[in-house]
């Protein structure tokens, strides 16, 4: 199947800083796509340059088979949702998602009946009528969704929409965008430096480091198999140990040799705390565990449905475990952290 | 809610002293003078509209005459304050700011010294007849150039357009960049952003640009004066030789009254237009 988007060879600078290096993405009709990284890795250049709003230095951008490279945002089958959602100040919410369809001059009651719809979606259809100035701040996020959502896109591009809202709306909202996304379809571009949010609405997500995609994959594609230390640290937490891997086996910087294929010479051993499993005796261990570290407890957090504990390890490096159950351990203790081998990703450090 | 209100009317009260104290009581006096009479140069406490109907009758002309130059000049100043504010504000970047002072900076010049720039740009052996006489144009100075309304627009609209960009650039500052983005990602087209968006938001300032002007103008009578020659008689000389020799305040008043009762529906017809020109719709 011919991908929806197509980006062969983009890139931009400005100035001698390079912002996106020339890259490559094709991205499927109805993806719920997440373009995730840190604040200044380029991810916001790439979605503006899908959107229209920056013309590439270099490459050229498909949509729809259709080389839209050097047509300008008002020429392309694409709408954004805005970080800061630019709302017709002057306007009722009304007006504001009927904006573009007066601009394509949709006929009257075409227009009523679809913005009605679009107000319905995003269940503001009682205020209509109200000022945008009158509204709360996710309730504004919700209009500059219906205004873009209202033009049936072929692609939305919604870039950093929750970043302004506090945590409890921001779950709220995310549950919303996967249900609208569900309901209406649709190829949803979502840019967003939260990982949380990219794992929970995405099903496919790009990470992207200093202008670069480092991983594309399912979200737990990355959880799992991170392809890089950057990306292993980046998407949850994860315990990091260096070491030198050769034959199958890979010698951990405190001496300790576990299996672990993947590289040779210096590696990095990403293990998720929550396969760490610890016990003051290692014979307690279950038989899964083929890995085995030595460490001191240093704190112990009960968080409620986790307990999260912090070790380090022999060689100093620290480590982090979560379990169900705090079991007896008190800082100072003496322990043996011990994982699965399937659970580890051994990467080229 | 009560103890609220009381507050509320207590806190009003330094700024509505200063307005009634300052503008309502001296301009009431006048208003009240309006209908006043001078018999043997003493003023007559009456009520009669004598004055008014002698303001249509002999200064009517004069009247229209003052009205569609003022309006014409705070036309021409509008605009180029809102190109120049536009400008500033769109397009050039982090100079903006510091164009709108070197604009403001012109207003140091004082009033009666760009009088006298005009007429030395302007006059027979002006630098813009010396000019064209040198470049081969024209054969003679123009003599139109200066002491005629060509002149008297040129000037005021120069002195008034520092004053009438302000109020535009402020405006304009209060737009937001992401909501024109956010147009043309919806389809809307450079001029449709400008009406729908830059003009329907900005309408405010540019009627008060409009009005700054208009109302400076309108009652100006130096300009008309010093640059003006004998046909750009405007009402602002009429006026103030009622109050000065022709000793006689009731008609003075009446006509600065209907003055500022024009220049108001003009500036309501302006706001009015400008409101049904980039009203909302659904």
């Amino acid at each position: 199947m011919a991908p929806l988007v197509e980006l062969v060879g983009v890139g931009k600078g400005y100035g001698s800083a390079t912002a996106v290096h020339p890259l490559s993405l094709r991205i499927g009709e109805g993806e719920f796509v997440s373009i995730l990284g840190p604040s200044g890795c380029g991810k916001t250049t790439l979605l503006r340059m899908i959107g229209g709003f920056v013309t590439p230095d270099e490459g050229s951008i498909l949509i729809d088979g259709r080389d839209v490279t050097r047509k300008p945002p008002e020429k392309r089958a694409t709408n954004m949702v805005f970080q800061g959602y630019g709302l017709f100040p002057h306007m009722t919410v009304a007006q504001n998602v009927a904006y573009g369809l007066r601009i394509a001059r949709v006929a009257r009651t075409e227009r009523a009946r679809r913005v009605a719809e679009a107000l319905d979606l995003i269940r503001l259809a009682d205020l209509g009528d109200r000022a945008v100035s009158a509204l709360s701040g996710g309730q504004r996020q919700r209009v500059a969704l219906a205004r873009a959502l209202v033009m049936r896109p072929r692609v939305l591009l919604l870039d950093e929409p929750l970043s302004a809202l506090d945590l409890k709306l921001r779950l709220a909202m995310q549950e919303e965008f996967r249900r609208i996304h569900a309901q209406v379809g649709g190829t949803f571009i979502f840019v967003t430096h939260d990982q949380a949010e990219a794992m929970s609405l995405a099903s496919r997500i790009c990470v992207m480091e200093a202008g670069r995609i480092v991983q594309d994959g399912t979200p737990e594609d990355i959880y799992r198999r991170p392809a890089s230390r950057f990306v292993a640290g980046f998407i949850g937490e994860a315990n990091l140990f260096e070491g030198v891997g050769s034959d199958e086996r890979v010698r951990l910087s405190c001496g300790t040799v576990i299996p672990g294929a993947g590289a040779e010479g210096p590696i990095v051993c990403v293990v998720r705390p929550e396969a760490v499993t610890l016990a003051a005796d290692p014979a307690a261990l279950p038989d899964q565990c083929d890995a085995r570290l030595f460490a001191t407890v240093e704190d112990v957090v009960f968080l409620g449905p986790e307990v999260r504990t912090t070790l380090r390890t022999d060689s100093g490096a620290q480590a982090l475990a979560l379990s169900r159950t705090a079991g007896p351990l008190r800082p100072g203790d003496r322990v043996t952290m011990g994982w699965a081998t399937a659970d580890q990703q051994v990467i080229a450090a | 809610m009560r103890q609220a209100l009381r507050t509320a009317s207590f806190q009003l009260l330094p700024g509505l002293a200063i307005l009634a104290g300052l503008f309502l009581l001296p301009l009431s006096y006048f208003f009240v003078v309006s209908f006043w009479q001078v018999r043997t140069f003493r003023l007559r406490p009456d009520a009669t509209l004598e004055q008014y109907a002698r303001v249509f009758t002999e200064y009517g002309s004069t009247l229209a005459w003052t009205l569609a130059i003022a309006t014409l000049i705070a036309t021409v100043t509008a605009a180029i304050a809102f190109a120049y504010a536009h400008y500033c504000r769109f397009r050039a970047g982090r100079f903006g700011d510091g164009l709108i002072f070197l604009s403001l900076v012109t207003l140091f010049g004082g009033y009666l010294a760009k009088i006298y720039m005009w007429k030395t740009i302007l006059g027979g052996t002006g630098a813009l007849n010396s000019a064209l006489m040198a470049l081969g144009l024209t054969s003679g100075p123009i003599p139109a150039l200066l002491f005629s309304p060509f002149a008297v627009i040129v000037t005021l609209t120069h002195y008034c357009l520092p004053l009438a960009i302000l109020p535009v650039y402020g405006a304009l500052r209060g737009l937001d960049d992401t909501a024109i983005e956010a147009a043309r990602d919806l389809g809307a087209s450079g001029p449709r952003i400008f009406r729908d968006l830059i003009l329907a938001q900005a309408r405010g300032g540019l009627t008060a640009a409009f009005a700054l002007t208009l109302v400076i103008t309108a009652a100006d009578y130096v300009t008309p004066l010093m640059v003006g020659g004998p046909s750009s008689n405007m009402i602002g000389l009429f006026i103030q030789s009622q109050f000065g020799n022709r000793l006689n305040s009731p008609l003075g008043s009446a006509m600065a009254f209907v003055t500022i009762a024009c220049c108001g529906l003009i500036v309501l017809t302006l706001s009015l237009t400008l409101r049904a020109l980039t009203r909302p719709r659904t």
